[in-house]
């Protein structure tokens, strides 16, 4: 069912863009008028097009297929999401996603920490303590080669004190590599 | 100067022992550097290049290309253990070696990829210096209508990527098709599918598409207890790694694959644009049908490690040869290499040959030296990396996001660029589950911006005429290209039909 239904909104979806966004802007009048420039929503046009027509007949497959099957339905479907909203997997995107949307408030040392030591918990390590010494070394490790070694300029956070911290860090880096 | 006496001053410049150990040095750092993710082979130069301002131009040359050479063979350690494509052209890499080392053969794994991109450096490093006046002539006569046949006979593997599901292939790869459409119409400015996102202007960058479907897709897969799960104790392959190399005997039965894929990236290699990731895909396909057993590939076979790689790497050294005799890089990393060449006083183009032979002799002779050494020096480097895989997982499914977050970071300096890692990585399991194909979205993104681009100029070059853009007469290539493009779309959606038929 799960197929079905993202078939169905990839078709809508699709259908939506093709009538409102495949063209944000006004074509320069030189392009527009020029009967022999391929004009810039023809090609995406093209595709949408080929990719609604092959989206029907897989969406026709997929009813076809499941024909009799108790498993697809909408109730069934519909008891599922709660079952994935509580599982790991789940829970993996959002501790993804976090660190994703607070890598630049936190910057890069305490995302690294964090999603370590959470994601390190959700595979299923059992020693915690040592889990949170293990997360903080190979978050210096990377810092060092990435930042201090490669010059990968790593986020160093928005927040006053965890930014201190990073610029500390630099200059320590910095301070070590001048030495060498 | 004639071809002997050029392979002379070539050899002269580099056998010497202090210019042997900077070759080493330079050996181990680039593939060390294209190892690790977030440092491209661009990267991996651009560092190298900090080495050389106190160097003479031939030293700081042979450095230099050592390491271009060495990074990019690099790419594919990641691509093997982690799943981490560091570069698109390595993605087809993952296919049969991730397999490869789940299993426990990762140095199996590793050796061939090594090997097999050495011998694809070899044999287009002695392309490059027997051939590379004819073939940059060949090169430039390939019009826009001929580029696009190329590009599309990228495209056209679509069908053969996962035969139980075709259709969902072409989708996935249409998908990537529109998706290389958002952003700035690369040829004439227009706004197309932004849905007002200022942060999609420039389009979707490849990097962070690759590493969300493959890297961070498998890590939320494995975080699923449902599925067969490493346990969080042992690592990847149980706590046990076999770095043992792969046999000689096993190496022999892929000496056609290697050879064939040498040969065909190296031509792709010369054209410009995004040449390594189209012979990539070409040769992998090239190769599952040529193959006595091509539902083996995408399971961990050697033979499709050994077609990817030789061919990626054939056709990065066929990029030097625009590089060199024209002054056109092929790519971003070829680009920096110019730069950095150009500092050190080359003068890139067709004088190169006349005012500065022993520099064009020093690089051919540098690329075909770090390619030999490269086997030796490689495999140590990447028996060492291969025993990141006992780390339990609870520690190395971390390690490897962490990586995949750097590695996307790093390319754009963006936080943007991570979350559409993170939703690639999403949509990675959306993929799965509809049994959509993450491989045909790549391929779709990669190339569809160039097919788009040559077709668009093919189709003004010829006053809007899409016939005479592939007419046998003015494009003799393009139209056997894509008569060839055509056959290989349709094939496997008409030969089981007519099997069917007998049966």
């Amino acid at each position: 069912m799960f197929e079905l239904i993202i078939n169905i909104l990839l078709f809508i979806f699709l259908g939506f863009t093709f009538f409102t966004h495949v063209l944000e802007a006004a074509v320069p009048q030189k392009v527009a008028l020029n009967p022999y420039v391929l004009q810039p929503d023809v090609w995406p046009k093209t595709i949408i097009v080929l990719l609604e027509i092959c989206l029907i007949i897989n969406i026709i497959k997929i009813i076809k297929k499941n024909k009799g099957n108790p498993d697809f339905s909408l109730a069934a479907f519909g008891k599922s999401i709660p079952e994935f909203l509580k599982g790991k997997v789940f829970r993996g995107i959002v501790i993804m996603v976090a660190a994703s949307l607070l890598l630049e408030t936190l910057g890069f040392m305490v995302t690294s920490v964090l999603v370590l030591f959470s994601y390190g918990m959700l595979l299923g390590e059992k020693k915690l303590p040592r889990l949170a010494i293990a997360s903080v070394c190979i978050t210096l490790v990377l810092y060092i080669i990435f930042n201090g070694m490669l010059s990968v300029n790593l986020p160093r956070g928005t927040i006053g004190f965890l930014r201190s911290f990073a610029l500390w860090m630099e200059s320590v880096i910095g301070a070590v590599k001048s030495i060498f | 100067m004639s071809m002997g006496e050029l392979l002379a001053s070539g050899l002269a410049a580099v056998f010497n022992p202090g210019m042997f150990l900077m070759v080493l040095l330079a050996i181990v750092l680039g593939t060390i550097f294209g190892a690790l993710p977030g440092v491209s082979a661009t990267m991996a130069v651009a560092l190298g290049l900090t080495f050389t301002y106190t160097m003479e131009p031939i030293p700081a040359i042979v450095f230099l290309t050592a390491i271009y050479c060495s990074s990019i063979t690099g790419g594919s350690i990641t691509a093997i253990l982690f799943k981490i494509p560091g570069v698109p052209s390595s993605a087809p890499t993952t296919f049969d070696g991730y397999p490869m080392a789940q299993r426990g053969e990762a140095g199996k794994a590793l050796g061939v990829a090594l090997l097999a991109s050495a011998i694809g450096g070899l044999i287009s490093a002695v392309a490059m210096f027997l051939l590379s006046q004819p073939l940059t002539k060949a090169a430039l006569s390939f019009g826009p209508s001929d580029l696009f046949a190329v590009t599309f006979m990228g495209l056209s593997i679509l069908t053969c990527l996962d035969s139980d599901h075709i259709l969902t292939c072409i989708i996935s790869g249409l998908l990537g098709l529109l998706l290389a459409c958002v952003g700035q119409d690369k040829m004439y400015a227009v706004q197309r599918l932004t849905f007002g996102s200022r942060n999609l202007l420039a389009g979707i960058d490849m990097i962070p598409v690759l590493i969300g479907l493959f890297a961070v897709t498998e890590v939320f897969k494995q975080t699923d207890p449902k599925k067969k799960r490493i346990s969080a104790e042992d690592g990847v392959t149980g706590g046990k790694v076999n770095t043992k190399m792969p046999s000689l005997k096993e190496i022999w039965s892929i000496k056609w694959t290697m050879l064939r894929c040498s040969v065909v990236g190296t031509v792709v290699g010369i054209l410009p644009g995004a040449g390594a990731t189209i012979a990539s895909f070409m040769c992998y396909t090239m190769e599952t049908k040529l193959s006595k057993y091509p539902e083996k590939f995408g399971t961990g076979i050697i033979d499709g490690i050994a077609a990817s790689e030789a061919s990626n790497n054939a056709a990065t050294g066929g990029a030097m040869v625009p590089l060199l005799s024209l002054g056109i890089p092929g790519g971003n990393a070829a680009a920096v290499m110019m730069s950095a060449l150009t500092l050190k006083g080359v003068q890139l183009g067709p004088l190169l040959l006349t005012n500065q032979p022993t520099y064009l002799s020093a690089t051919f002779t540098t690329m075909i030296v770090t390619n030999i050494l490269m086997v030796i020096v490689a495999m140590g480097i990447a028996k060492v990396f291969a025993q990141i895989l006992a780390i339990p997982y609870s520690y190395l499914g971390p390690i490897i996001l962490m990586l995949a977050l750097i590695g996307t970071y790093g390319d754009q300096m963006s936080a943007t660029s991570v979350q559409i890692m993170v939703l690639a990585g999403v949509l990675g399991l959306i993929v799965r589950a509809c049994h959509l194909n993450s491989a045909a979205i790549v391929l779709g993104l990669v190339l569809g911006s160039m097919c788009e681009q040559n077709f668009s100029r093919g189709y003004l070059m010829s006053k809007a005429n899409v016939v005479a853009m592939f007419s046998p007469v003015q494009h003799p290539i393009a139209f056997v290209l894509i008569i060839v493009c055509i056959v290989l779309l349709v094939s496997p959606i008409v030969m089981p039909l007519f099997k069917k038929k007998k049966a």
